[in-house]
Order: structure tokens, then sequence, then C-alpha cells
């Protein structure tokens, strides 16, 4: 099998197998589409329970049936799957019934992204993606090629997109020594960042990274309900007697709840941490002469790569606990119109966090993605007061209404229990306030803005796709404004401004763009 | 990469713009497509009223009365806003930029860098086309809810703006 992979590495532009072992990508995607759609047979199992209990061996040849469904289709998509590397484009050809002919020139492909499943690490192979800009169509994934191969088919594509770019001859000159080096040497790289396991159990308290262990559990959450149930009562925890208001005394319930919140949290939090080693074990981020890649994963090993010119917008983004901890999630945002892979955080390749870096870790990268970059030199203005007073008049009406209903069922103490509620709203309201603010200079854009936490934007002014400048007629007399700003990677807007420093932001901004002419990409 | 500094006094305001409104044809248009479709919704519930096959319950008879007054007095509402909103809504296309300008109580001034522009579609519908209206839409990597849109163009002027962007030397470099 070795032999076939090198000699189609050598020969890449005849029509190539994938080799055997890509069987085991197709069996695994086969499962997870049977545990996907495994919801929708439960009508049948439900009518059939009866018969079921009766003879619970008839579960045996179903299960074997979907089993060897699962064997043969994958067997089949492994045997009529097909690619080939010709005239600098990939073609692939694949589809047992609707076949599919996906052709890819190399100069059209935006993002490459490795990936290495736990099944793949004994032999040495990887998942090789290859994304289009937009279109979540025009987008294809070679399987189970040997990680050598893979590496050198990165760098061969990623080259031709810079040669297609940049027609200035020192560019050139400079990829062509790069193509003369060995594929395997990381060469050019200079190693930015490293998480420790010790900044990723940080980042697991700090951030809530359970979402991954839940959508890995998501077919099974009954079973482990029942079977958490049937625990408890084994050990003679009847949770029932527990949270019955009569045999027990208010006090009694209240610790009972709260003691179950803590453990909640508690669980919740080491979920989290295990959430964040799984995703971002071995973090390294990287950087060539023209790109950023991330490198991380316990069980699928990923990496990605991001042109640098590709980079729209930093954000620095602290929780309140990150705030007592110092520690800072920093985002590489790049262009996210198309959208995909937005529901798997891992693979999203929108965009490059680095996890829970230090104060000067962040420095020193936002220093190196954005060149004279000014942001922790840089003085925010705050924003109006009035943000807080149009806030507050919202809460007005749903005031008066709450008010109305818990008087007529608990009389003044409703009321001031809603006043409280009130009160404590204007004080977050107040929060907010005080943590906006922005900043420019001639370069770029700051903001600032966040409640407990606090996140901090910056990005240039010439990637600017489109400015909008909002205006009440209560905030005209009062000259204010409020002005969005959309990315290629979103929109940001600043409330509540002096209608002045709005206008100098947007026009610097429309200025910027169209006297520099800089591509945004 | 060399940045001069910009002089604020120098740079076009963006309240200042010179506005045009849309084509005057535009409110007739957004007015009378309502009342289309009010119409056909009163038509469709009048016929279900008076038809012969079916015996209706009479709760539904009664409501009927109801639920046709409920339709025209929403539709002469929106009728109302068109005729007061329509006016403000106003465009201006400079050298660098198309501005696009509406909203009666809350103002919202739009602007699009002609160089960020990826592509530019002209829509008509089938009423606009009865109005010789076209509707301008303009694209760029902001993503689809950024879309700019300048609805009540007359055809002539929406392919003028259409060739201008086209012919924009920095869309044509920049592809």
């Amino acid at each position: 099998m070795d032999n076939d992979q090198i000699k189609a590495a050598s020969n890449p532009e005849k029509w190539q197998k994938l080799s055997p072992i890509a069987v085991l990508y197709f069996i695994a995607s086969g499962i997870k589409v049977a545990a996907n759609n495994a919801i929708y047979l439960l009508p049948a199992v439900a009518i059939s329970y009866s018969t079921v209990q009766e003879n619970p061996q008839i579960w045996l040849p179903i299960v074997v049936g979907v089993l060897c469904l699962i064997g043969i289709s994958s067997w089949l998509q492994y045997a009529f799957y097909s690619f080939r590397l010709i005239n600098e484009t990939v073609e692939i050809r694949s589809g047992v019934f609707s076949k599919t002919h996906v052709d890819l020139p190399f100069a059209r492909i935006q993002n490459v992204t490795i990936e290495i499943p736990l099944y793949y690490r004994l032999t040495d192979t990887c998942c090789l993606q290859l994304d289009t800009a937009g279109s979540t169509k025009q987008e294809a994934k070679i399987v189970a090629l040997p990680v050598d191969f893979a590496e050198t088919l990165k760098k061969s594509i990623l080259n031709k997109v810079q040669t297609e770019n940049d027609s200035s001859q020192g560019k050139i000159a400079n990829q062509q020594a790069t193509h003369e080096q060995s594929p395997l040497n990381n060469e050019n790289e200079e190693l930015l960042n490293q998480r420790s396991l010790k900044d990723l159990i940080l980042h697991g308290i700090t951030n809530n990274r359970v979402w991954i262990i839940i959508g890995a559990l998501a077919p099974f959450y009954d079973d482990v309900a029942r079977y958490l149930a049937s625990i408890a009562q084994q050990l003679g925890f009847d949770y029932q007697h527990f949270f019955d208001t009569q045999s027990q005394a208010a006090w009694q319930l209240g610790l009972a709840f709260l003691s179950l919140i803590l453990l909640a949290t508690l669980s919740v939090t080491l979920l989290s941490v295990l959430g964040s080693i799984v995703l971002f074990y071995d973090y390294k981020l990287a950087k060539t002469t023209d790109r950023y890649i991330r490198r991380s994963g316990l069980l699928t090993k990923q990496e990605v790569s991001m042109k640098r010119s590709r980079l729209q917008v930093i954000a620095l983004k602290q929780d309140w606990l990150d705030v007592l901890l110092g520690r800072i999630n920093l985002e590489l945002k790049q262009n996210s119109s198309g959208g995909q892979n937005s529901n798997d955080l891992q693979a999203d390749t929108n965009k490059i966090l680095v996890p829970s870096v230090t104060q000067q870790e962040a420095e020193s990268i936002v220093k190196d993605a954005l060149p004279n970059n000014k942001l922790y030199e840089t003085g925010f203005h705050s924003i109006s007061k009035r943000f807080i007073l149009r806030q507050v008049l919202w809460l007005i009406p749903f005031n008066l209404l709450i008010s109305a209903i818990t008087f007529s069922n608990s009389g003044i103490f409703g009321i001031l229990l809603t006043q409280l509620a009130s009160g404590l709203i204007v004080f977050l309201i107040y929060c907010r306030w005080k943590r906006w603010g922005y900043a420019d200079d001639e370069e770029y854009i700051y903001i600032r803005k966040g409640l407990f936490g606090v996140d901090f934007y910056s990005f240039p002014k010439y990637k600017v796709q489109q400015t909008q400048f909002i205006q009440s007629r209560m905030m005209r007399k009062r000259n204010l404004a409020t002005i969005s700003i959309v990315m290629a990677s979103g929109a940001l807007t600043i409330p509540f401004i002096n209608q002045l420093d709005g206008k100098r932001l947007l026009s610097s901004s429309l200025f910027t763009v169209s006297e520099l002419n800089r591509s945004w990409m | 990469m060399t940045y001069q500094v910009l002089e604020t006094s120098a740079l076009p305001d963006p309240l200042e713009i010179d506005f045009e409104p849309l084509n005057i044809r535009y409110r007739p248009m957004a007015i009378s497509t309502i009342w289309m479709f009010s119409i056909v919704f009163m038509l469709i519930m009048t016929l279900t009223r008076w038809q012969p096959f079916i015996a209706l319950p009479t709760d539904l008879l009664a409501a009927y009365p109801l639920a046709v007054g409920v339709v025209l007095f929403i539709s002469i509402l929106i009728s109302l806003y068109l005729y007061i909103a329509i006016p403000c809504k106003q465009y201006c296309l400079t050298e660098t930029n198309l501005h696009f300008a509406c909203g009666v109580i809350f103002r919202r001034i739009y602007s699009q860098p002609i160089l960020r522009i990826q592509h530019v579609e002209l829509k008509r519908g089938p009423i606009e086309r009865a109005f010789k209206l076209a509707s301008l839409q303009v694209f760029s990597a902001g993503g689809s809810i950024h879309t700019f849109e300048i609805p009540g163009l007359s055809l002539h002027d929406a392919q003028k703006i259409r060739q201008f962007i086209l012919d924009h030397k920095g869309v044509r470099t920049n592809g």
C-alpha cells in the first residue's frame, strides 16, 4: 500500500485511488450519519416496543444489518473515489449512484486544512481539506493521504496561490527557493505562540468548551441520564424524596438545590477543561512569510493556515474570569461571508483562536499581525451618557408592567423586588456604558466593549467594506450618532458617539479605502 | 507601505452629501404593489365566503367583515407609511463611493466604497418592469446581510450606475 502511494505521489497526473485505510474514514462518517438519523427510527421502535421486549435478540440482526450496510456503502464510496492532479488543478471523482466531479484550480483555493483523526495516527495518513472562497459546495476533501504527500501538495498549492497574487519578481524568486527545500522541514516557519497544558486548563475554566463533549454525546443523552439515575438509586439517593416539598423544610430544599448547582457547575467545568484539552492540545501558532498556521488537537490533529493579508480584524476577548486571571482569548478573523462550518469551531477556518494568552503574548501577536498598531498605547474616548438613558427608556414600560403583575400577586413586596431587579439592570447598563470606548489613528480603528469582561477590536481602515451612519431625530438634536463599520469578517458598531467623531471615523475610512487602493484580501 | 496623514477638514462629510431622490414612479409603484396584494387577499376571502360548495362554520362567516376590515386598515397604514417614507430614501453616486439614505425616524446613511464592490445586479420584478423601474444590488465581501440595495431607479439610471461601477478602474483591477 505504501509503495502504491509513493508511486502515486511521484506520478500525480494519473487517476489515483485512495489508500485502503480511507475506508475507515467513510465508515466513521457513515456511523455518524446513522447515529444522527437514528432519531427517525424512534416511532418504529415505539410501535414495536412490546415485540422487542419479548424477544430482545431481534436487535442483533438489525444492528448487524445496519453495520453491514455501512460497511458495504463505505467500501463502495472508497471504490468509486479517485482523484488526480493535473495542470495545477485538483480533480476529484466520487459518488456511487450520483456522480460528482470536482475541478479545483490551485489558484482558487483559499484555505488548506490538514486533519489527522485518531484512527489515522498509526498509519501516518491525514485528510486534506481544500476550501474556496464563498461557496460551500465547491470544497473538496481528500482522505487518507500520506502526511508527507499532503504536505507537499499543500506547499505547491499555497505557492501557486501566492505566485498568482504577487507579480513582483523578488517574491517569486523567494518562493522558488522555498520550493527547492525539503517539504518535510517546516522551513521559514517561526513559532509565534505555544500553549501549555496549564494554559489549556485555565482556558477550560474560563471559557465554556463543554459543547464539544456535549456534541459528541448527543445521541446518548437518554442513556446517560438513565444510567446516572440508576447509579443514584443504587447509592440509596432518592432524588424524588430529596426534592419533595412536603417532607423537607424550605432551607433543606434550598441547600439541596445549592449543592446540586455546585455539583453541576463543578462537573461542567471539568468537562469544559476536558473539551479545551481535546481542542487545543499541543497548540502551536506559527508564521511564515505570508501565513499564520495553527496546529492543535488531542484526538484529531488539525492544521489551519491563513494568509496574513486576509486578516481583517483582531479581537482580544476577556470574560470576567479572564480579567481576574489576566488572560486573553485572541482571535485573528478573516473573511467569513461564506459562513460555512460555523457550528463546528474546530473546523472553523474563518478565524484563528489563540486560547488564554497572557498580556505580553497578546501584545506581541498583535504587533506582529498589525504593524504600527497602537492598541496598547492609545487612550479610548467614552461614548455619550445618553446611551444609558436610551436603554433605561426601554426598561420603563417593562418595569411598570411587571410591577403591576407582581403587585397584584404579592403586594408591596412584589413591587420592591421588581425595583430591585430594575436597579440591577440599570447597574448592568452602566457597566456596559463604562466599557464602551473607541479610538483611531491614521491606520487603525480601535473599539473597546464589554460588560463584566472586556473585548478589544482593532482593524485597518483600508479593509473597510461598507459604512453605516445611523441617527434618530433625538440623536441629531444632541449631535450624537451610531456608526457601524462592515468588515469582511462581520460588522462592528459603536453606539452614541459624538456625530463629528462618527463622521470623521467613517469619512477617513472611506477616504483611506479609495486613496490607498489596497486589496483587502 | 506609506500612510499620509489625512486632513479631517479635507474629507467629504457623509452628512453633507448631495442626495438625489429616487425615481418619481417609485412611490406609486410601491403603494400600488401593496394594494394589489391586499385586493388579491380580500378577493380570496370573498370567494371563499360566497362559494356554494362547502358550508363554512358560522364563526368564520361572522369573522368575514372583520377580516376584510383589518386587511383594508393595514393596507391604508402601510400606504401612508410608504407615502412618508419613500421621499426619505435617497441616493448619491460620487467618484469613489455609493451612498444610500433612508429612514423616517432613524435615518441611516449607507456608504459603499466602489473599490470594495464585488459584483452588481439589476433586479426587475414584473411590477417594476411595468413601471420601467429597476433595483440596483451591490455586493461586497461584507456578507449577504450587508447587501447594498437602491430600489426605484429608472432603468436608464440603474444601467448607467451599473456601467459606471463596472468601468471603475479599481473594480476592474481588483476583480
